[in-house]
């Protein structure tokens, strides 16, 4: 009996012990749940470098062969024409019917110094030595995570200051997509002086516009996850109802989300098609539900649903996970019923 | 006036009901008429005696009487214009009692009788026939909780902020069916990021064509 004594009594003293460890684990995990999800430090000396291959899209004529790999390995090879001035042509090598043609506009320039802003403020951005690619001498800048993971790596022409290659990683260091000029040819090419070309779309929605937008009930957030911040935000119409679009970016990757009011019909029912929604020729397809992204066989995702009286449609130049985390930081599909009208006048309310 | 006594001035005196004037002369009359001073002292007296009698509480044999009538009648059922049971008239009747005043079918009422008697409260009576009534039937029914209003509050606060979210989350307006101009979102996002879009960027047939009244960049 006194033996049982003796080991309560050493037994209590253990279990606090083990009680405060517990704690401890659980304090520190819940204030740092991932290393690398915070904002890298450095002196970014890499950023000048690619500043002025920004600027030298938009000095240097030049000619080439856009080669995008997924990580799959698919590759789509575009044709490039890049017309300071004019704007870019693209077009898939073997299809050259169906350009692109984006025309020269401040709101792009506008858009690059964001983005590379925001490439500053989430990664180290540094240089990495020299390297050779497709021929030609180039400088490398590394964009790196707080844990010190590559997640880009950038290839500059020494000549030209071109943007030669550019790659995206994923958290465990697999490639997502990259990005190659081949075949680069320097000088002025043929513009076609009646195209007229693409621009964003024209209504831009500064600070004071997405507040109002966002108290008409419009779900459009400054942020997706602590590295996807809303840099561009513009809107048009289709048949008079609005769509607002949204881009959120870490500097690397791009993520587009289309909103706007309404629901899908029946075509788009869960019920058909195995639970996909056809998108047209050409593109994988889009599902009505929430947590499953498709396409990625080139490093480009889609995803499409309704919730809380939008449709939102995301597309995405993104590694798989930040395009997850994009599509699950938005509302969840459904929002038809009890509980989901009750949680959303309690929103209204401004209890939740 | 200070040769004849006050009579029916006296008691407006005492009642603070005469004017100033008369006020004074009655005061004047008073201090120096003897049997005016004794009969004013005397009703002041009985003012003030009458005044400090309380309101009447109900007899408890009535009370009681009234509380077994009620129990009968909520468990039997009769309907309140039935005459009253053999129970409750076996008993002295009510007017016996000298507080009380009553119909002549022995009723209890309300309204006073006659000869000024104090009115019945109602209260006093009907609410702990409530109590009898519901709250014995129904407590069998529930245990006997320590925070029972507690709880009963909580679930009506509750109850009444689902149903009100639940009012606020309604929608002003079914939402229009739309379908997605996907290849113009792939354009617009081809656009932003100077990539050449995977979704086809041509109009397919699921696209409506574009309306006059529309804008499109």
């Amino acid at each position: 009996m006194s033996t049982g004594g003796h080991s309560s009594a050493h037994s209590a003293p253990v279990g606090l012990l083990i009680l405060a460890v517990l704690c401890v684990l659980l304090v520190t995990t819940a204030v740092r749940p991932d290393a690398s999800a915070v904002a890298a430090d450095g002196p970014d000396d890499g950023m000048p470098v690619l500043r002025r291959a920004a600027t030298a899209e938009s000095e240097v004529a030049y000619s080439a062969v856009r080669q995008m790999t997924g990580p799959e390995g698919r590759t789509l090879r575009v044709r490039v024409i890049n017309s300071p001035g004019d704007g870019v042509s693209l077009s898939p090598v073997g299809a050259e019917e169906t350009t692109l043609m984006v025309r020269s506009s401040p709101a792009l320039e506008s858009l690059d110094d964001r983005l590379l802003r925001m490439l500053q403020d989430t990664y180290a951005v540094a240089e990495a030595g020299t390297a050779e690619l497709a021929g030609r001498r180039t400088r490398v800048v590394e964009a790196a995570r707080a844990d010190g993971t590559v997640a880009g790596r950038f290839w500059v022409d020494t000549d030209t200051d071109l943007l030669l290659g550019r790659t995206v990683y994923e958290a465990d260091g697999e490639p997502a997509f990259s990005v190659r000029l081949t075949g680069l040819l320097l000088g002025e090419t043929s513009w076609p002086e009646d195209e007229e070309g693409d621009v964003p779309w024209g209504d831009d929605l500064d600070g004071t516009e997405r507040a109002r937008l966002r108290e008409e009930g419009w779900p459009l957030q400054e942020h997706l996850a602590w590295n996807l911040r809303l840099v561009d935000a513009r809107s048009t119409e289709h048949a008079g109802h609005r769509v607002v679009h949204a881009i959120y970016s870490d500097g690397l990757s791009q993520v587009s989300v289309f909103t706007q009011r309404g629901k899908l019909d029946t075509e788009h029912s869960p019920a058909l098609r195995n639970g996909y929604a056809g998108t047209g020729t050409g593109g994988s397809s889009v599902t009505t539900q929430h947590d499953t992204i498709f396409g990625g066989d080139t490093g480009q995702y889609q995803s499409m649903w309704q919730a809380d009286g939008f449709v939102f449609t995301v597309l995405a130049d993104a590694p798989a996970g930040l395009a997850s985390s994009a599509v699950t930081a938005l509302p969840e599909p459904g929002g038809a019923g009890f509980w989901a009208r009750v949680q959303r006048g309690l929103a209204r309310l401004g209890i939740l | 006036m200070s040769r004849e006594h006050l009579g029916e001035r006296l008691s407006a005196l005492i009642d603070g009901e005469l004017g100033p004037a008369e006020h004074e002369s009655a005061l004047i009359h008073l201090a120096k008429c003897e049997p005016c001073r004794f009969e004013a002292d005397m009703m002041r007296r009985l003012k003030r005696r009458l005044n400090g009698l309380c309101e009447p509480e109900p007899d408890m044999d009535f009370l009681g009487r009234l509380t077994s009538l009620s129990r009968d009648a909520g468990a039997a059922g009769p309907p309140p214009s039935d005459p009253p049971i053999a129970g409750f008239g076996s008993g002295p009747p009510l007017g016996s009692s000298p507080l009380l005043g009553g119909l002549p079918d022995g009723r209890p009422s309300s309204v006073p009788a006659d000869g000024g008697s104090a009115p019945l409260r109602p209260e006093h009576v009907s609410r702990p026939d409530r109590r009898r009534l519901g709250g014995n039937r129904l407590a069998h029914l529930f245990p006997p909780l320590p925070g029972g209003r507690y709880a009963v509050a909580g679930l009506a606060v509750a109850t009444t902020l689902i149903g009100g979210a639940f009012a606020a989350g309604g929608e002003a307006e079914e939402p229009p069916v739309v379908r997605p101009r996907l290849s113009d979102y792939a354009v617009e996002h081809a656009v932003t990021s100077r990539h050449m879009p995977v979704v086809d960027a041509r109009p397919t047939a699921t696209d409506p064509p574009h309306g006059p009244n529309e804008t499109t960049r």
